[in-house]
């Protein structure tokens, strides 16, 4: 392609090339009237340039990272990350965690029983449905569990919507299955031990003289009714005398008085 | 050399003033000649013919930068920093091959430029002929530049006016074409002062709105085949108006 020189300044000439293009391109030197062939044309689009490279790789970047979220909180999020647990109990009680979406994620055996149940399965890949359908399957083989036998699913999520959708699902579908044989239900199986070692219930029995026994906790009761105390961990205590310091022989409780105040573990000045 | 700071305000001021008026850019760069050079030299290698090319390519760059500077790059002198050194770099990948081969004594059949330089430079004939084509044109060119002053063109008008597309070129290419064929088309242009957009666009099925978007370009594109401008009409060998079969 052949340019005729049209015009020439220091820093540019405007040419025109042969199909009828007047271009401004590079000025090597170039005379009014010269025909010249290697030219360096002047960049056509404004705003193609490294700023347009930056925004192109930033806006590329920050679909980059749109998809990368769609992906993590789209799919992973909901399908890898722990939402609740199923608890299993047949005689061997296992519990599995699963995801929002109901894959299961862990299984453990919570007694020896369980423990062996699960020992040899794969839960890998597996949904809560799939998985409990076939622990219970493998349960019967195993001879943990028989026709009549029962199945208590007890399940546990801080979202409680959720929570109560599964628990309907888990029992829809597990008498679905085995409704004719076992029995399933929602909510752990019945305690063998009527009173469970956490709750220390203490009974005392009041006595109408005065016992001198430390208050190291105030309850303040200021009407002589004694009743069998609640059980609860709370501990209750006999009542106070005269442990105010004035020096009157008397405790004011049966003063109908607001305003007393509690100060602290009183001393005992005995 | 005295060199007077600008504020980054000023600058940009005088380049947004260099964008329209051809004066102010040539102006403009005669003033950060020093800048270029400097530059230059940074991106540099190994300067053959000393650093006029470079120094072409340099200045030309900053024009560029002008032509292409908006408020949201940056400082311009960084901006048009960054044009030189990357225009630089283009040229050397570009002709870094062809510098190598500047021995003109070996036989380059297939690098039709070299063959050319070695035309040129040994044969003193040609130099003559060359200058008194190149008077010829100048005389011509600076008639038909004349006339475009007289529509209220300059050549930087035509040439920012020019279709960048070839679809629109050859559209342009088909006006001409069908003003060629009809004389009076012509005749009516140089008497009006004025492009008869109408009748061309009746005459070949251009678009309106194409033809005013690049009024300037086909004034001149048409006035160069009005009478007198044979070199530049020869010049002009290959107007395709690129038509479907």
């Amino acid at each position: 392609m052949k340019y005729l020189v049209l015009e020439t300044h220091p820093a540019y000439a405007i040419l025109l090339d042969q199909t009828g293009r007047f271009v401004k391109a590079a000025n090597r030197h170039y005379q009014v009237g010269e025909t010249v062939q290697n030219v360096l044309e002047l960049r056509d689009v404004p705003g193609k340039s490294h700023i347009r490279l930056y925004r192109r790789l930033s806006s590329g970047l920050a679909a980059a990272a749109a998809c990368f979220c769609l992906v993590y909180f789209g799919y992973y999020r909901p399908n890898f990350t722990a939402y609740g647990t199923v608890r299993m109990q047949i005689n061997p009680d296992v519990e599995m965690t699963i995801s929002k979406t109901e894959k299961v994620l862990d299984l453990e055996g919570l007694n020896e029983d369980g423990r062996n149940l699960v020992s040899d399965y794969e839960y890998q890949g597996k949904d809560r449905e799939q998985a409990s359908e076939e622990l219970i399957q493998l349960a019967m083989e195993m001879g943990y569990l028989t026709e009549g036998g029962t199945v208590a699913f007890t399940l546990d999520s801080e979202d409680s919507g959720w929570l109560q959708a599964e628990e309907e699902k888990t029992l829809e579908q597990m008498e679905e299955r085995f409704g004719e044989t076992i029995v399933i239900q929602i909510g752990p199986m019945a305690e063998e031990e009527p009173i469970r070692a956490e709750e220390e219930v203490e009974v005392v029995i009041p006595l109408p003289t005065q016992t001198e026994t430390p208050t190291p906790a105030e309850t303040a009761a200021p009407t002589p009714v004694w009743t069998a105390p609640p059980a609860t961990p709370e501990p209750v205590y006999p009542p106070e005398t005269d442990d105010d310091d004035d020096d009157d022989g008397d405790d004011d409780r049966e003063d109908d008085n607001d305003d007393w105040e509690d100060d602290g573990p009183e001393e005992d000045d005995d | 050399m005295q060199r007077m700071k600008n504020t980054e305000h000023e600058i940009v001021e005088m380049v947004y003033a260099a964008k329209t008026d051809t004066a102010a850019a040539d102006l403009l760069i005669q003033k950060y000649l020093g800048f270029i050079r400097a530059e230059m030299v940074k991106a540099v290698r190994r300067p053959q013919n000393g650093y006029e090319d470079e120094e072409s390519i340099a200045m030309f760059a900053f024009y560029e930068a002008i032509l292409n500077y908006e408020k949201g790059r940056g400082a311009f002198l960084s901006y048009a920093a960054r044009a030189i050194r990357s225009r630089l770099i283009d040229y050397y990948r570009k002709e870094w091959r062809h510098r190598n081969l500047i021995s003109l004594d070996e036989p380059f059949a297939g690098e039709e430029e070299d063959a050319s330089r070695k035309d040129t430079l040994a044969d003193g004939r040609d130099e003559y002929l060359d200058y008194v084509n190149r008077e010829a044109g100048q005389k011509e060119i600076r008639e038909f530049e004349e006339k475009l002053r007289e529509f209220g063109l300059c050549f930087s008008d035509v040439a920012d006016n020019c279709p960048k597309q070839k679809r629109t070129l050859e559209a342009c290419a088909r006006v001409l074409e069908y003003a060629r064929e009809n004389p009076q088309i012509l005749d009516q242009l140089l008497r009006s002062g004025r492009l008869p957009i109408g009748e061309l666009a009746a005459g070949t099925g251009t678009d309106r709105k194409t033809m005013e978007r690049h009024r300037k370009y086909l004034v001149a594109i048409l006035l160069a085949f009005t009478n007198g401008y044979e070199i530049i009409r020869g010049h002009l060998c290959q107007m395709d108006p690129g038509r479907e079969a």
